[in-house]
Formats: C-alpha cells, sequence, structure tokens
C-alpha cells in the first residue's frame, strides 16, 4: 500500500472540495455574512492539506484494487469531514455530531436533516449544503478521477472502487469517456433545471440550490418547508421530471439525447421502474381520495410528488405523509427500500436489483420445473453473469441485514420501532425522510447522538454499496 | 524538473505557518470583536437596568415621603422627597442619555412627561392645607400616577434586560465561533505534522538508507551503486555523483 499515492488523490478530493468552499465563501462576503469566518477558514484548511502531498509525490501511473478501495472510501469519509467544519465553526443547532449528521447526509445524497430552522442559516452555508448534495450526488471520487489526466490505469481502478458492476452496464465505452458522460449529463441537467426554476418563480439562488439537490437526489432545500413553501404547481412539475430523470442510468439518457439505440426509450428496466411508480401513485392517490384527504387533483398532485420524490430518493416534500393513511405509508416505504436505478445519483437498494432479483426468481421456478435446463438472466438485451447474479442476490441479503441491525441498534436507544424502522431504512436508502419523529416535514434532532452517528453510518454504507466498506477491511497492507 | 529538498520542506513548513497564521488571526479578530460585544453590553444596556433599578427605589422613596407629608411629619417628608427627586433626576438622565434600542426613547419621554405630573402634585403643600390626612385624595390621584410610572419604568427595564439576553445568547455563539478556528488549527497542525514526518521519513531517511545499502553493496564488490531512487531531487544527484565518482576512479585502474 503506498501511503503518498493515496494521500495525494485525497489532496485532490480536498482540492476539489475547497472549489466549492470558496463560491459558498463569495457568496458570505457578497451577503455580508456570519458565515465567512468558518467557510475561509476552511477554503484554508482543504487548500494547505490539499496542496500539501503534491510538493512530496512526483507523478503515479498505477494504483492497485486496494489501493483504489482505500482511497474511495478515505475519499468520502474526508469530504464528510472537512464538509463539516463550517457548520461546527458556525455553531447555533450544529453541534459536532448535529454538523456530522448534516454533512454526511449532504454528501450521500440522503437530505436528512437535523435542522429546525433551515432559513436561519446564512446563504453561504446553504449554499454548501447544496453543493455537498451536489458533489456527491455522482460520486467524491468521479470529478477526481476527470482530472488526474496522467493515470489512465489509476482511473480504471477507481472507478471500479467507485462503482458497482451494475451501474457500469449500459455505458459502454472507455472509462474516461464514461466519466466524461456521467459528468456532461449531471452538469447539463443541473442548468437546465436552473434554468426553468428561474423561469418558475424561484429566485436564482433558490433555483441553482434545488436544482442540486434535485440531480443529486438529495433532498435538502432552503426552505424549512422544503418545496412545499413555494406553493407553485409548476415548480413542483418542473422538480418531479428532473426528480424521475436523475433516477435514471445516465448512460441511457446520454444515449437518448445522442440517438443511440441504448435509450431510455427502449430500456425494459426504465419502463419497469416507470411503471412501478406510476402504480406507485395511482394507489397513493386513490387512498388519498377515498380517505377524504384532498379532492381528485390534489390527491394525484401530493402523490405524484411525494412517490417520485421518495422513489427516486429525492426526499422534497410537499405534503407531511405522517398523516397520511397507513396504506399510503406502506407504498411509501416500499419505494423507500425499492430505491432508483442503478448508473443514476441515487443510493440504496436500486430498482436494477429487485429487477434481477425478481427475474432471477423466475428462473429458479423454471429451474425446478427444468431440473436440466439451462437460463440465462438478461437485461435490456445484456446477459448476466452467474458471478453478477450472486453477487446481487448476496448484496439484497447484505443490505436485509443492515437494515436490521441498524433498526436493533435504534430499538436498543429506546426509539419507537415506526421511528428506528423508518429511520434505518430512509438512511441506508440515502431517501432522507421517514416516518414517526422523522416524517417528511420533520427532522433527526430528537433522536440521541449515539443514534444519529449509527444513522450517518448507515447513510455511507448505503452511498458506498456495502461492499466497498466490507472490502475495506479486508484490504492488506502489502 | 528538480525539487530541491529545501523548496519541500519550506513549502512544507510554510503550509504549516500559513494554518497557524490565519487560524491565530481570525481567533484574534473574533476575541476583538467579542470584547467589544462585552463593552457595549455594559455600556447599552447594563447602564439602563441600572439606572431603572435607581429610578424604581427613588420612586418607592418619594411615596414614603408623600404618606409622612400625609401624616403632618412635614420636614422628614421633604427632605425625604427632595433627596429622592434628586436620585430620580440623575438616574433619568442616564438612562436619558444612554437609549440604544427601538422604543427606548418613546419610553424615556413617558417617564419625564408623567414624573413631571406626578412630582407637580407633590411639590405643592400638603401640610395644613385640606390634603393632610386626606387618603382618598392620596390613593385615588396620587398613588395611581405613582404606579402608572413604575410600569413605564418596568418596561424600560425589561426590554434592556430582554436585549441583554439576547446579546449573551449571541455571545455565547460569537465566544465558539472564536475558539473553534483555534481548536481545528492545532488539530490540523497535529495531522500536519504526523504527515511531514511521514514524508521527511519517505523522502529523506529511506533514500539516506538507500544509499548506504547500495555503497555497502559497493564495497563487497558492485561495480556501481544502484539505490533504487526514483525522487527527482539531491539525493538521486548524489546518486549520480558517486557514480560518476566511482567511474573516475575505476578509470585510472583500467588504464593499470
Amino acid at each position: 500500500m503506498r501511503t503518498e499515492v493515496i494521500l495525494k488523490i485525497l489532496g485532490v478530493v480536498l482540492l476539489f472540495n475547497a472549489f466549492f468552499l470558496l463560491i459558498s465563501l463569495l457568496i458570505s462576503l457578497y451577503y455580508k455574512e456570519s458565515s465567512v469566518t468558518p467557510l475561509l477558514f476552511t477554503t484554508l484548511i482543504c487548500l494547505i492539506f490539499g496542496l500539501f502531498p503534491m510538493v512530496f509525490s512526483g507523478k503515479h501511473q498505477t494504483l492497485s484494487f486496494s489501493e483504489g478501495i482505500v482511497v474511495v472510501v478515505s475519499g468520502w469519509l474526508l469530504a464528510c469531514f472537512v464538509g463539516m467544519l463550517p457548520y461546527v465553526m458556525w455553531g447555533t443547532e450544529f453541534t459536532l455530531i448535529n454538523a456530522w449528521f448534516e454533512s454526511v447526509s449532504g454528501f450521500t445524497t440522503t437530505g436528512s436533516t437535523v435542522l429546525h430552522d433551515v432559513e436561519a442559516l446564512p446563504k453561504g452555508l446553504l449554499f454548501w449544503r447544496s453543493a455537498t448534495h451536489w458533489i456527491g450526488g455522482v460520486g467524491v471520487i468521479i470529478f477526481v478521477l476527470l482530472i488526474l489526466p496522467h493515470a489512465k490505469n489509476a482511473r480504471i481502478t477507481l472507478l471500479n472502487a467507485e462503482m458497482s458492476e451494475l451501474s457500469k452496464s449500459n455505458f459502454h465505452f472507455k472509462t474516461r469517456t464514461t466519466i466524461q458522460i456521467l459528468v456532461i449529463v449531471y452538469v447539463g441537467l443541473t442548468l437546465a433545471e436552473t434554468v426553468l426554476l428561474k423561469l418558475a418563480g424561484m429566485d436564482w439562488f433558490d433555483g441553482v440550490n434545488h436544482a442540486f439537490a434535485t440531480i443529486a437526489t438529495g433532498g435538502f432545500s432552503t426552505k424549512n418547508n422544503s418545496v412545499a413553501y413555494f406553493n407553485s404547481s409548476h415548480i413542483e412539475v418542473i422538480i418531479m421530471v428532473f426528480m424521475l430523470i436523475s433516477g435514471m442510468h445516465f448512460g441511457l439518457l446520454f444515449g437518448t439525447i445522442t440517438g443511440s439505440r441504448f435509450n431510455i426509450f427502449r430500456s425494459k428496466v426504465v419502463r419497469a421502474y416507470v411503471v412501478v411508480i406510476l402504480a406507485g401513485i395511482l394507489l397513493v392517490a386513490a387512498k388519498l381520495y377515498t380517505n377524504n384527504f384532498y379532492g381528485w387533483i390534489d390527491a394525484l398532485r401530493y402523490a405524484s410528488f411525494q412517490v417520485i420524490s421518495v422513489g427516486t430518493t429525492t426526499g422534497f416534500a410537499t405534503a407531511d405523509t405522517a398523516f397520511w393513511p397507513v396504506f399510503t405509508q406502506m407504498i411509501i416505504i416500499y419505494f423507500t427500500i425499492q430505491c432508483a436505478m442503478t448508473g443514476s445519483t441515487s443510493g440504496g437498494l436500486k430498482f436494477d436489483r429487485v429487477y434481477l432479483f425478481m427475474k432471477s426468481v423466475k428462473k429458479q421456478v423454471n429451474l425446478i420445473r427444468h431440473p436440466h435446463g439451462v437460463f440465462s438472466l438478461k437485461m435490456d438485451g445484456f446477459r448476466i453473469s452467474e458471478q453478477l447474479e450472486r453477487q446481487t442476490m448476496l448484496f439484497i441479503v447484505l443490505y436485509v441485514f443492515t437494515f436490521f441491525m441498524t433498526t436493533l441498534l435504534l430499538s436498543l436507544l429506546d426509539i419507537d420501532l415506526k421511528t428506528a424502522f423508518s429511520a434505518s431504512i430512509t438512511t441506508l436508502g440515502n431517501v432522507g425522510p421517514g416516518f414517526g419523529n422523522v416524517s417528511s416535514l420533520g427532522n433527526f434532532d430528537s433522536l440521541p447522538a449515539i443514534a444519529k452517528f449509527i444513522l450517518t453510518i448507515s447513510m455511507l454504507l448505503g452511498r458506498l454499496e456495502i461492499y466497498s466498506i466490507i472490502a475495506l477491511f479486508t484490504v492488506s497492507r502489502h | 524538473m528538480i525539487v530541491r529538498l529545501k523548496t519541500k520542506l519550506l513549502a512544507g513548513f510554510m503550509l504549516l505557518a500559513s494554518l497557524l497564521i490565519v487560524a491565530g488571526t481570525i481567533s484574534v479578530l473574533e476575541f476583538i470583536k467579542l470584547s467589544s460585544s462585552f463593552s457595549s453590553l455594559l455600556n447599552n444596556n447594563y447602564k439602563s437596568i441600572e439606572a431603572s433599578k435607581r429610578m424604581l427605589e427613588a420612586l418607592e422613596r418619594e411615596d414614603s415621603g408623600i404618606l409622612l407629608l400625609l401624616l403632618g411629619e412635614w420636614e422628614k417628608g421633604r427632605s425625604i422627597l427632595e433627596e429622592a427627586d434628586s436620585s430620580f433626576q440623575s438616574s433619568f438622565e442616564t438612562a436619558k442619555n444612554n437609549i440604544t434600542e427601538d422604543n427606548e426613547q418613546q419610553l424615556i419621554s413617558a417617564i419625564h412627561e408623567q414624573y413631571n405630573a406626578y412630582k407637580a402634585r407633590w411639590i405643592n403643600p400638603i401640610v395644613y392645607t385640606r390634603k393632610q390626612g386626606d387618603i382618598s385624595w392620596y390613593h385615588n390621584s396620587l398613588h395611581k400616577e405613582f404606579l402608572e410610572i413604575k410600569l413605564v419604568i418596568n418596561e424600560l427595564m425589561s426590554i434592556n434586560q430582554n436585549s441583554l439576553y439576547n446579546k449573551t445568547s449571541t455571545l455565547q455563539i460569537n465566544a465558539q465561533r472564536a475558539v473553534m478556528p483555534g481548536i481545528i488549527a492545532i488539530l490540523g497542525a497535529v495531522v500536519f505534522l504526523v504527515m511531514l514526518n511521514f514524508y521527511i521519513r519517505k523522502q529523506f531517511v529511506e533514500p539516506l538508507k538507500q544509499i548506504k545499502t547500495a555503497v555497502k553493496k559497493h564495497a563487497k564488490g558492485d561495480s556501481m551503486i544502484s539505490s533504487g531512487i526514483n525522487s527527482k531531487d539531491e539525493f538521486k544527484e548524489l546518486e549520480v555523483e558517486i557514480n560518476q565518482m566511482l567511474h573516475r576512479i575505476q578509470k585510472p585502474d583500467e588504464k593499470n
């Protein structure tokens, strides 16, 4: 294990964070806010610790898989650590654990918050909070890969460590092109949504922040009442469309724009994903209407926003689902478990794995009926290897196990079952809101400090897809 | 490009120094802000609260003086009233010259107006007049006005106390903001020194060991030394120089 190589790449992660901190600092300076000092100091820390390894390290072309795993996991941890510094220094609602929770929630694009009064934050800090979503959305390491021009081998290793095997399907390009596509689609979607939100009546600041949170499938808003604050159907429709798009595979989105045959209209997985979401919307809307919560129009409006928001792991809210009928809550919990597609900015279990699981069940049934038959699994025309199938099934088991253990640990802290259950699954799926004390318009501040820390680990496990963390503990030192 | 060891070390220490300088400057600036907030707390609110307290005390004494006059104790009553009035006036001047909060000016004007009206009632003779011993006159007019002035003074005290509380909360936050850069800088410096130690070992100690091993190998018979140093600094130059020296030493031997 070459520590100097790892430190140098981590330095680039810090420099990338410093860039966004600098923008936040300029915003703070412009508005003459009290967050100037925390942002200035954190920017300097990132610059100093980012530049320092470059003074001593030379160029490195290669990176072993073990080094790649260490870079990815420690890159995320480091980003979360420096991300919390402006919060800790600014104080008020940010205790040490609250700052860590908010930072991890930001970078992992979970969007759960501990803040009671988001609007009390200075604009500079609000921007930084949204920027953590945007950096974490496409992956802390992905941006680093884009600016490592000389290290082709290192790039491949890092991409393998950062993205799951399933996520890389539908990217039919070389590593550098794949990364470029990811970034182009990401930046393009963000710009498009910002302009549309501005046209729909948001100011530029809110537009940029909400676009960051939507495209990253994060969910941090600049308002205490989230998107409900704007009470605008135009804004809700724009955000819904972009949430849905951001929950899809970026390779397929790029294919759709460039007219490739690998596009969202030809993908059976995308079709199934959209159908499941539509079914969820209709079921929730029907229940809300029959229980006299809203008329048909409003039932459809609120149901579609909440289902898409949770189904894409974004977590914005236009209504407090904690007061909705239990049936609708169960549907929303299903979407919290299912999450969005692989290759998107979402975390958690991912729809493709659920889809593959269903196909695998069908295959097993066929094998029972025809023991000597040969059945292969295909997704969007691509054959799924036995190894990938096994990996996916094992991932689902690990995911359920992690979720169960988190719930168990929270119940040990005397947290009620509904809150413990939904907090565990919503953080592991990087969704954001849950039920009970952590509902869509509530927050996580009421939980004990240890519970908050456990949930941050859950967020990181969900974001890094568990395997990376396990791989870290099996990495050899040599 | 050759990066000199001196440059590397200097760059490392410069980065550490800049971290400490910035943290120190921020902490000092925050502490200056903090101390000015303390003095503004004392000057703005504490003075007004104390003046209000003294005004209330003077009013109570004036009330006692009036009661003595009603009982016919002219000399004692007048002396208490004059003393209390002088104390009230001086406290009122302090409060009047220390207006810092919203609505404070209106309250000061109201106190001024109401106190003058109150004083006009007791400044006229009471002893040996019809008013002496007239408890209902005292109760219906003097005491009522006395309570009204107290109410306004209490309001003045209350807005200053609230402001003091809010400013103290802000001070608490500012104190944390002054301390945090220092704590983070200390932790940062520790991490930095650990990293620096790592790089010094990697860039200074290990190449020296490599050269020592290579020289030992040469002593045992290797014609040239190959330490395996990849860095582009003085250590690489040293290896090259040693090899050139060995080459020059070996040449005359070959000639012989």
